[in-house]
C-alpha cells in the first residue's frame, strides 16, 4: 500500500530527541533547584561567601527593578510609535518602520550591551548603573512591543474607525474611546512577553549594570545592582563547591519561575482575547 | 498636543535605531586604523602584543552555528510533523504549549546545564580533557533553537489550506507523498523564516556558548577539529570586555567584533524580510 511504510517511523525517531530533550532539561533544572529554594536562601541566614550574605533577596530585587524600569521606559515609547504610525503615516512609510523594527530585532542583544557600555557608562559617565541597564533592556524589547502594538491596532475593523470619524471624534477621542478599549489585551500581551524577555537577557547587563555582590537596594539610578541572571553566571564558575551548585540551580529555578509567570499570563491573555474579545 | 507627543515617541525610537550603528562604528574606528581590515583573516589574537586576528572567533562562530543547525533543523521539523500530522489535535496543542514554555528558558540556565551536565558527559564519552569544545557549544545552541523552529513549522503546517490537503487526498496520494509533495512545499516559507530567526539567535547567543566553548584563542587544529576548546565572537566579547580599558585598541577591537556580529545579524534579518 504505502510506498514508504517506514517513513512515519523514521520521522518519529528523528523527532523523539526534539520532543523529549527540552522537557528533560526543564525537569532536571526544577528537580535540582527546588530542594534549595527554602526560606534560608531568601533571608541568607547561615550563608556566607559568594555574595550570598543576604541570600538571593538583593539579586531578586535587582532583576525585578531592571525589568520594571525597562518596561516603564519602553512601553510609552512603543505605544506612542505605534499610534503615530497608525494615525499620521501612510502605508509605505509604515512598511519602512516595520522593516526597520525587524532589522533592529536582528542585531544580537550583546551588541546593544556594547553600545550601552560606550554611550551610557563611558561617554555619559554614569558608570555601571541601574539606569544604563534599564535603557539597554528597553531598547532590546522595544521592537517586539512596537510590532505587537501595530499588529493589535491593525486588527481593529476599519468600520469602527470610520464610524468614529463620521461621529466627529477627534484623534485623541478616537484613541481613548475606540482603539485602546479594543487593542489593550493584545498590547498588554506584548508587554508581558517583553518583560519576560527582559528578565532572561544576561549578556547585555553583565558589564553595564550589575556587580557581583554587596547591593541589596540601590541608593539611586546611578548605582549598580545585583541580578539573578548574572549571579547564576558568577556561581557557574564555582562548580567545585557543592553548596554553590545547589544555590545556582535554586536561582535558576527561581528565574524560570518568574519568567513563566509573565510569559504564561501573556499566553493566557492572548487565548482569552482570541476566544472572546475582552472589553466593550 | 497629541501629534507632538506621539511624534516625540517615534523620534526617540528612531534615535535609538540610528544611534546603535553610529556608536558601534565610531567606537571601532581606532581598531580599523591600527590593525586594518586584514585582521579579519589573520589568525593571531594576543591583545598584549597588539595582535588582533579575528579569524579564530569567526571560524568558531561559523562552526557552532553549522553544528546547531545540522542537528536542530531535521529534529525540529520532524517533531513539528509528528505533532501536527500524527498526534491528535488535543495532544498537539499540549505540545505547542510545552514548546512555548521551553522557548522562554533563559540562555544562562541552558549554560548551567551545558557546564554541569553536558561537559562531563562529553568528557567521559569522547575521552576529552575537559569537554569544553565547539561541539558542546553547537549542541547547546541546537537545544536552544529547537523550540523556535518547531513552533514556526507547526504554525506553517497548520496554515496549509484545507482544499490543498483535500486535492492531494483526492489524487490518491499516500501519506508520504502528501507530506513531501503538498504539505512541506506549502509550508516552506514559514519553515524558512523559522530557520533564519533561529540562525540569528544562534549567532548572537552569548552566555550558554561562553560557558561551554572554552575560550581558547586559536584556530582549531586542523580546522575541522570541533573537539577542541575554541572561541566565538560573542564569547570573546563576553570574556574580555570587562578587562579591556575604555579607549584602548583592545576595547575597540571588541567593538569591531560587535560590529561584525551586527552586520551578520542584519544580513540574516534582511534575508528573512525578503520574501522568496
Amino acid at each position: 500500500m504505502a510506498k514508504f511504510p517506514w517513513m512515519k517511523f523514521a520521522i518519529l525517531a528523528v523527532a523523539l530527541p526534539a520532543l523529549t530533550l527540552p522537557v528533560a532539561c526543564f525537569s532536571y533544572i526544577v528537580w535540582q533547584g527546588l530542594p534549595s529554594l527554602n526560606w534560608q536562601i531568601f533571608s541568607g541566614q547561615g550563608m556566607s561567601g559568594f555574595g550570598l550574605e543576604n541570600g538571593l533577596y538583593g539579586q531578586l530585587t535587582g532583576s525585578l527593578l531592571l525589568m520594571l524600569g525597562a518596561a516603564a521606559i519602553a512601553a510609552p515609547v512603543a505605544i506612542g510609535t505605534a499610534l503615530f504610525s497608525r494615525l499620521y503615516l501612510n502605508n509605505r512609510l509604515r512598511t519602512h518602520i516595520i522593516t526597520l523594527l525587524h532589522l533592529m530585532q536582528g542585531i544580537p542583544p550583546i551588541v546593544y550591551g556594547l553600545c550601552g557600555l560606550v554611550v551610557f557608562v563611558h561617554i555619559l559617565h554614569w558608570g555601571i548603573s541601574l539606569l544604563a541597564g534599564m535603557l539597554i533592556l528597553a531598547i532590546i524589547i522595544m521592537p517586539v512591543l512596537v510590532l505587537n502594538s501595530l499588529h493589535a491596532l491593525e486588527r481593529i475593523p476599519l468600520e469602527h474607525t470610520e464610524a468614529a470619524s463620521s461621529l466627529g471624534l477627534t484623534d485623541a477621542q478616537l484613541i481613548y474611546r475606540v482603539w485602546l478599549p479594543e487593542a489593550w489585551p493584545a498590547m498588554l500581551t506584548g508587554l508581558l512577553l517583553g518583560m519576560a524577555r527582559a528578565l532572561s537577557e544576561t549578556a547585555p547587563i553583565l558589564f553595564t549594570a550589575t556587580v557581583f555582590s554587596g547591593v541589596i537596594w540601590p541608593e539611586s539610578l546611578f548605582e549598580p545592582v545585583t541580578s539573578l541572571q548574572t549571579h547564576i553566571f558568577y556561581l557557574a564558575q564555582e562548580g567545585a563547591n557543592a553548596q554553590v551548585v545547589g544555590i545556582a540551580w535554586g536561582a535558576a529555578t527561581l528565574l524560570i519561575g518568574l519568567i513563566l509567570l509573565f510569559s504564561s499570563s501573556a499566553l493566557l491573555l492572548r487565548r482569552m482575547d482570541k476566544r472572546q474579545r475582552i472589553g466593550p | 498636543m497629541l501629534k507632538p507627543g506621539l511624534g516625540l515617541a517615534i523620534l526617540l525610537m528612531l534615535l535609538a535605531a540610528v544611534a546603535v550603528p553610529v556608536f558601534l562604528l565610531q567606537a571601532s574606528i581606532p581598531f580599523w586604523q591600527a590593525a586594518g581590515i586584514s585582521s579579519i583573516w589573520s589568525s593571531e589574537w594576543y591583545p598584549y602584543e597588539q595582535l588582533y586576528g579575528l579569524l579564530p572567533a569567526i571560524i568558531g562562530t561559523s562552526w557552532a552555528i553549522l553544528i546547531s543547525l545540522a542537528i536542530a533543523i531535521p529534529c525540529s521539523v520532524a517533531a513539528a510533523i509528528a505533532a501536527s500530522e500524527m498526534l491528535p489535535p488535543m495532544l498537539a496543542e499540549k505540545a505547542r504549549i510545552g514548546m512555548e514554555v521551553l522557548a522562554g528558558i533563559p540562555s544562562i540556565v541552558y549554560g548551567l546545564i551545558g557546564l554541569w551536565v553536558l561537559l562531563p558527559l562529553l568528557q567521559s564519552s569522547l575521552d576529552l580533557l575537559t569537554g569544553h569544545s565547539l561541539l558542546a557549544a553547537g549542541l547547546m545552541l541546537a537545544l536552544m533553537i529547537l523550540p523556535t523552529i518547531m513552533l514556526m513549522t507547526m504554525d506553517a503546517l497548520q496554515q496549509v489550506p484545507a482544499d490543498q490537503r483535500e486535492a492531494g487526498l483526492s489524487l490518491g496520494l499516500d501519506w508520504t507523498a502528501q507530506l513531501t509533495r503538498i504539505l512541506l512545499p506549502a509550508a516552506w516559507p514559514g519553515i524558512r523564516s523559522g530557520i533564519l530567526l533561529s540562525l540569528g539567535r544562534a549567532l548572537g547567543e552569548t552566555m550558554a556558548v561562553m560557558l561551554v566553548v572554552g575560550s581558547m584563542d586559536r584556530l582549531p587544529q586542523p580546522v575541522y577539529n570541533i573537539l577542541q576548546p575554541a572561541q566565538t565572537l560573542t564569547s570573546r566579547i563576553g570574556r574580555e570586555i570587562g578587562e579591556a580599558a575604555f579607549g584602548s585598541i583592545h576595547f575597540s577591537s571588541l567593538m569591531a567584533a560587535g560590529l561584525m556580529l551586527a552586520i551578520m545579524g542584519l544580513s540574516i534579518s534582511l534575508l528573512a524580510n525578503k520574501r522568496p
